[in-house]
């Protein structure tokens, strides 16, 4: 019963999706449409904490490498007379090439970072992914000729994903489907199993024969991989780049979308993420200034959320509620269950 | 030359003393719980200003307000282990989820109320004096000597009073410790207010020589981090020694380079640490 209300949801999802631009205004289509590459970077974050159980704080470090590589792949002039002017002769790809890069680059930068800290066991990864992101952005600032500092820089309009809202809602629409649809192959995989086995008992999946190394850093190469794409998607479509879309807020959000959503239920975050982005840039942006006594923003209410929501329900409101549903004495829903 | 040297020596002393309150607490909490508590910059800020607000804007003693802001923070220490670890404790995911979301919320609060720039908060004295030919301000040699102190007395309290025992023999086995008898989840909450105050303690050294600002509710936790890795996770004695390493390590860096690579020198640190010795200069096998 539960799998079909999962299909039932997703299929309702699909065709509201693909319905939505014919009667939404044009800002809300955009904002949807980012909320699809939102949805990317928290299922790809799902891949490493929610079934490897690997604690990456750094994922939007991840999403920035694979937005600043195209970025600087599409607009080569922003080495010149730099250190690395070299690089300013590369001629750019076309955006779909550039936009892979990004994921590549990204899942090398994964690989280097995994081998050295994903060998040890406990808490050295998600100690070093914590101090990745101050470093990353601090270092956008101290090469800001290159990065274009705390602005960015622009990629110009002709290397937008789409000319329009619409256009760029169904390339991102299709990209988070065909990125999600991957990553649901790999974890249903035997990869994904031992993504798993590596998460709920690490000594006894090694004991069992899996090179637990090896699938812990091939779980964050792919996550990077999808990370960097999805960061890679969102310059094309915002037509810029800026240290603002990859700061902690946007980790929180990634964080909130998936513990609500439930951690290692890959639906749950796509769901969460859906919720949890739209909800911080529809009806949370009309509480900012609320008050001004009360120290009050849209962060404050999702940080608050994220505390409540992780000690009450740890694994993820959907779990939960199914949780309460099933202690409910209620006839039809236990027979169901049986079945 | 001689002059630059004195002086990374000097401040190297005094940041390496700051830290390694910080860092101590940090280890003495993971070492007991196994838990990474990413709320441990959030102490180290927030004394900082309560103390402010204590001398400042209400006008009640120094003193007073010092030892008012390191106890209120220890407490405050005690109820975030109540409300928020001890619940998800088995879920370590959750602890460092909880822990940071806590640390940025604190954190946010802070910049609403106060902004981003620092403030520097009141010390016991002012002005500055010679040491071998260089100008130290006195406020960076009371904070070096206070920090020496509570050292002293956190190796004492650890080694030789009854408690301080107790919370070793947690840490080496908490199961063992609970079938002799020992009421592990006070001693829990004792470690975690301890750990508190020493991380308020040097945020009150430290807001009186650099100032504190929100930001360091996070950034502090890097030194941290590098500190307790490099002394190896779990080591109090190991992170004090660490301590002083990373704290010639960012002294250095600043002097020469200019803060804004301290993050991404210690960064490098952390990485080459990971690579060449793992566990730290005393780490245990985890």
């Amino acid at each position: 019963m539960v799998k079909d209300i999962r299909y039932l949801s997703l299929g309702i999802l699909l065709i509201v999706s693909l319905t939505l631009p014919f009667f939404l205004p044009d800002a809300y289509v955009y904002l949807v449409g980012m909320t699809f590459l939102f949805i990317i970077m928290v299922v790809s974050w799902d891949i490493i904490v929610g079934y490897t159980g690997q604690v990456n704080l750094g994922h939007t470090v991840f999403v920035g490498i694979g937005a600043y590589t195209t970025a600087l792949l599409q607009v080569p002039s922003r080495f010149e007379g730099t250190f690395l002017h070299f690089l300013s002769a590369i001629p750019s790809p076309p955006i779909y090439i550039s936009i892979i890069m990004g994921g590549v680059v990204s899942a090398f930068f994964g690989f280097i970072i995994g081998v050295i800290t994903l060998r040890l066991r406990g808490y050295y990864f998600a100690l070093v992914t914590a101090v990745l992101p101050l470093v990353f952005i601090q270092l956008l600032y101290v090469w800001s000729d290159i990065f274009g500092g705390e602005e960015g820089f622009s990629v110009g309009l002709e290397r937008a994903l789409a000319v329009d809202s619409i256009g760029k809602y169904y390339i991102a629409f299709f990209t988070m489907v065909l990125s999600v649809l991957i990553m649901y192959l790999i974890v249903r995989s035997s990869i994904g199993y031992k993504f798993r086995a590596i998460r709920d008992d690490e000594t006894l999946a090694e004991s069992v024969g899996i090179d637990t190394v090896k699938y812990k850093v091939l779980s964050f190469v792919i996550s990077s991989f999808f990370a960097g794409i999805a960061g890679a998607c969102v310059v094309h479509y915002r037509i810029t780049v800026g240290p603002s879309m990859f700061d902690i807020p946007l980790m929180l959000l990634i964080i909130l979308s998936a513990v609500i959503g439930g951690l290692g239920t890959l639906f749950g975050p796509i769901i969460g993420g859906f919720v949890i982005y739209l909800m911080k840039n529809w009806w949370l942006k009309g509480m900012v200034g609320l008050s001004d006594v009360v120290p009050i923003n849209d962060e404050v209410i999702l940080y608050i959320i994220l505390i409540v929501v992780a000690i009450l329900a740890p694994e993820g409101i959907w779990v939960y509620s199914r949780k309460i549903i099933e202690k409910l004495p209620i006839k039809f829903l236990k027979k169901a269950k049986t079945t | 030359m001689i002059d630059l040297i004195m002086r990374i020596l000097v401040y190297g002393a005094v940041s390496g003393g700051i830290w390694a309150l910080a860092a101590s607490g940090f280890s003495l909490i993971f070492g007991i719980g196994r838990i990474l508590n990413f709320a441990h910059g959030t102490f180290f800020v927030l004394s900082a200003y309560i103390c402010f607000i204590l001398a400042k804007d209400l006008g009640v003693n120094l003193f007073i307000s010092y030892i008012i802001a390191i106890l209120l923070v220890g407490a405050l220490g005690v109820v975030v282990y109540k409300i928020m670890m001890a619940p998800v404790r088995h879920h370590e995911v959750m602890v460092i989820i909880v822990t940071l979301a806590f640390a940025l919320l604190v954190e946010q609060i802070l910049l609403l109320l106060f902004g981003e720039h620092g403030y520097s908060i009141p010390s016991f004295v002012s002005g500055s004096m010679e040491i071998g030919g260089v100008l130290i301000p006195k406020t960076r040699i009371l904070a070096f000597f206070v920090s020496i102190a509570v050292i002293i007395l956190l190796e004492y309290f650890i080694n030789r009073t009854r408690t301080g025992k107790m919370i070793s023999a947690v840490s080496q086995d908490s199961e063992a410790a609970m079938l002799v008898g020992m009421d592990v989840e006070k001693l829990f909450m004792i470690t975690m207010f301890v750990s508190a105050s020493l991380a308020g303690i040097g945020g009150l050294l430290f807001g009186q020589v650099f100032g504190a600002s929100p930001i360091f509710a996070v950034k502090s936790l890097i030194y941290a981090f590098a500190i307790v890795i490099l002394g190896g996770l779990g080591s109090v004695r190991g992170s004090i020694i660490a301590s002083f390493i990373v704290g010639y390590i960012i002294t250095t860096t600043i002097i020469l380079l200019g803060s804004r690579w301290a993050e991404f020198v210690m960064l490098i640190t952390i990485i080459s640490i990971l690579i060449f010795r793992p566990t730290g200069l005393f780490g245990v096998e985890e």
